[in-house]
């Protein structure tokens, strides 16, 4: 059972610390974004890193359309890692939609987590005017999906193989090593709704674990007053904004990233 | 500062673009710069995103960065550029990463793809509606396999229901069954009786009875139609004359009460209304005498030793058709060796009377339950060849 989650969901795990980082990937590509900044920290501790299933090198074929239609499966996809890892009073590092997936798994199973880490975070992306600005119409949402299918054009031939993914058959396994960004589009599409036409902004009040909200600069995905947002609604937040520019500090600044989070983690913040 | 290009790269006829580590527009070629309608300084160190519609700087974020951080290099993507006056230019875009003097920059090419945009877009709208097609032939499939189960669920209750049904039949066919009398055989007359129903219930009845001594009452009946309907009458005429024979009740008697039965049973149900055929015999074989009582039944066969043959034909309409009707009745007197042939429709009609007539004719010497094994056997011929759509049943008696 625990062996067949970890397989489902290509759980990685790295280094022996007594305490453990969870890494979740944002939407988009998979847990090889976390590569320069994971590495920083596997001295210290226990590393987690995950796909969810679906996405990266997870078993496409426990792929479930109905549970993976709202973030909540794929805040299950967290508890089911901690569960099998048997995690507790773990930090939870979230990027982009991973920060709103780790606050709803903290909701529903807290004693899982000590603290919740957020790169530009978003609970919601549509604009609500006039109290809320998410950033987005819903016509450039629709675009942005528009523009990924387009993609996958292109790519087709990858996701064909999608099908063969078997590990009877290892080599077919190595051939998408390569998959990293690309996902399938079915797949992908339906992430890409759950995440962009969520709005978790009545969940925030209700969180008990202490979160960090890392906002980036020049940010056009989560903006400074969402991340601003997410502060006055968070209890127990901290709030840090980075020079980085962008919407990925990971992989653009992870000089700065690691530092702030480090910062963090050492203010006192952790320990219970 | 903006680099200045060589004529070739600056003209050449695609879209080049440099982008700085922080994603900053470092240099743009001539060409590019007529596609968005800018001049080189209104995008001088800008971000990205300046020639970039919404999207697309979503979809830079989510995968042009990553991408170009993991591989070093970007190879066909989609995007669409903004010019300045926000009109939406779809291009290809190749860019690679390079490290010149410790500064990283992106170098990008650009094509605009319009036509094949355009293409594409109704490759789309044709593969999403071919994929809601799919859905819906599922849906479709689905609500078939849905409405095959509840099919297939119905007909093993209906299996079911028949199963219990037909073990209900057998059970009321074998009761109907016990009601009917056993041959008689004594020394002044023998008996014997043929009964089979077209399904699994009759609506022909018969019973024989020694009364006294020298008395015996013989009675056949067939109700109109056949099945469980026809059979629940038999029976409840069953009931009635077997107590009035067994009383010693005269011919007349027994048919006018059971005439009276009939017409009370169906008074407050006319459309269920069902008469039936009977013909009763009183036999005293102390005086040799036979008094009976044809309601409407096929005409019985009465012969002696020299084979005269004579019928016992109707002496009144059947039982339960018209009320307040007054029965008569006839007396024969018999000799000994003398036999009778009493049948319904069933058997009567298949075989043809002047067929019963011979085999009664040519069986004179054979005993009584040869000539039964004869008639019988002529049934079952005729069975065959005859779908068996009405009950059969006769009665063979010798009087001696």
């Amino acid at each position: 059972m625990n062996k067949d989650i970890l397989f489902r969901k290509n759980v990685k795990v790295i280094g022996n610390g007594p305490q453990t980082i969870l890494f979740a990937p944002g939407f988009g590509c998979d847990q090889t974004v976390w590569e320069v900044v994971a590495k920083a920290f596997a001295n210290d501790y226990k590393l987690v890193l995950f796909d969810y299933v679906g996405t990266g090198q997870s078993d496409v074929k426990a792929y479930d359309i109905k549970k993976y239609s709202t973030l909540n499966g794929y805040a299950q996809d967290v508890l089911d890692v901690c569960a099998a890892l048997n995690l507790e009073n773990t930090i939870f590092i979230g990027h982009s939609v991973a920060s709103m997936i780790g606050m709803l798994a903290s909701l529903r199973q807290p004693e899982y987590f000590s603290h919740l880490i957020m790169l530009g975070p978003s609970p919601c992306y549509l604009n609500d005017p006039p109290e809320y600005y998410g950033g987005f119409e819903k016509d450039q949402l629709i675009g942005l999906l528009d523009m990924m299918e387009k993609n996958y054009l292109g790519w087709a031939t990858m996701f064909a193989q999608t099908l063969l993914n078997n590990s009877n058959y290892p080599e077919v396994r190595d051939d998408l090593e390569d998959r990293f960004c690309s996902t399938d589009p079915v797949i992908a599409r339906q992430f890409a709704e759950a995440t962009f036409f969520s709005d978790n902004r009545k969940d925030l009040t209700k969180v008990q674990v202490p979160s960090f909200i890392v906002q980036c600069s020049e940010d056009v995905i989560a903006p400074e007053s969402v991340g601003q947002y997410l502060h006055q609604h968070l209890p127990n937040s901290k709030y840090q904004k980075l020079q980085a520019i962008g919407h990925c500090p990971h992989m653009t600044d992870p000089e700065e990233t690691i530092q702030v989070i480090r910062q963090y983690l050492q203010s006192g913040a952790v320990g219970c | 500062m903006l680099k200045l290009m060589d004529g070739q790269l600056n003209h050449a006829p695609c879209g080049f673009l440099t982008l700085s580590e922080k994603g900053k527009i470092v240099s743009i070629n001539q060409t590019l710069l007529s596609i968005l309608d800018y001049h080189m300084d209104q995008l001088n160190g800008k971000s990205i995103n300046s020639i970039l519609s919404v999207p697309s700087q979503m979809f830079y974020q989510f995968y042009f960065v990553p991408l170009l951080k993991v591989k070093g290099k970007i190879e066909e993507l989609y995007i669409s550029l903004e010019s300045s006056s926000k009109r939406e230019i779809p291009v290809i875009v190749n860019a690679v990463q390079q490290t010149l003097n410790g500064e990283t920059v992106t170098n990008c090419i650009l094509f605009p793809i319009r036509q094949r945009s355009e293409y594409e877009n109704e490759l789309l709208i044709a593969k999403k509606n071919a994929e809601a097609a799919l859905v819906e032939k599922h849906q479709a499939n689905e609500a078939l396999e849905r409405a095959l189960t509840k099919l297939k669920h119905k007909q093993e209750k209906l299996l079911e229901l028949y199963e219990q049904t037909s073990r209900e039949l057998e059970l009321a066919r074998t009761i109907q069954k016990t009601s009917l009398t056993k041959p008689i055989l004594t020394n002044d007359i023998q008996i014997e009786a043929f009964h089979q129903a077209s399904s699994e219930l009759s609506g022909d009845i018969y019973g024989f009875y020694q009364i006294d001594k020298h008395r015996y009452g013989v009675i056949l009946l067939d109700v109109m139609g056949h099945g469980i309907s026809s059979a629940l009458i038999t029976m409840s005429l069953h009931s009635l004359f077997q107590r009035l024979i067994s009383f010693g009740m005269n011919t007349k008697t027994v048919m006018k009460e059971l005439d009276d039965h009939l017409h009370n049973l169906f008074q407050d149900y006319e459309e269920v209304r069902h008469y039936c055929t009977a013909i009763y015999l009183l036999i005293d074989t102390k005086k040799q005498e036979i008094e009976y009582c044809n309601a409407g039944h096929p005409p019985a066969f009465w012969q002696d030793l020299q084979r005269n043959q004579q019928e016992l034909g109707a002496t009144n309409v059947p039982i339960g058709m018209f009320e307040e009707v007054d029965y008569n009745n006839k007396t024969i007197s018999y000799s000994p060796g003398d036999r009778l042939l009493l049948y319904t429709d069933g058997v009567g009609e298949p075989l043809g009377t002047g067929h019963l007539a011979t085999l009664l004719s040519e069986s004179t010497t054979s005993p009584l339950v040869q000539l039964k094994e004869n008639i019988t056997d002529s049934i079952a011929t005729q069975g065959n060849s005859h779908q068996q759509d009405d009950d059969q049943c006769f009665i063979l008696i010798e009087l001696k």
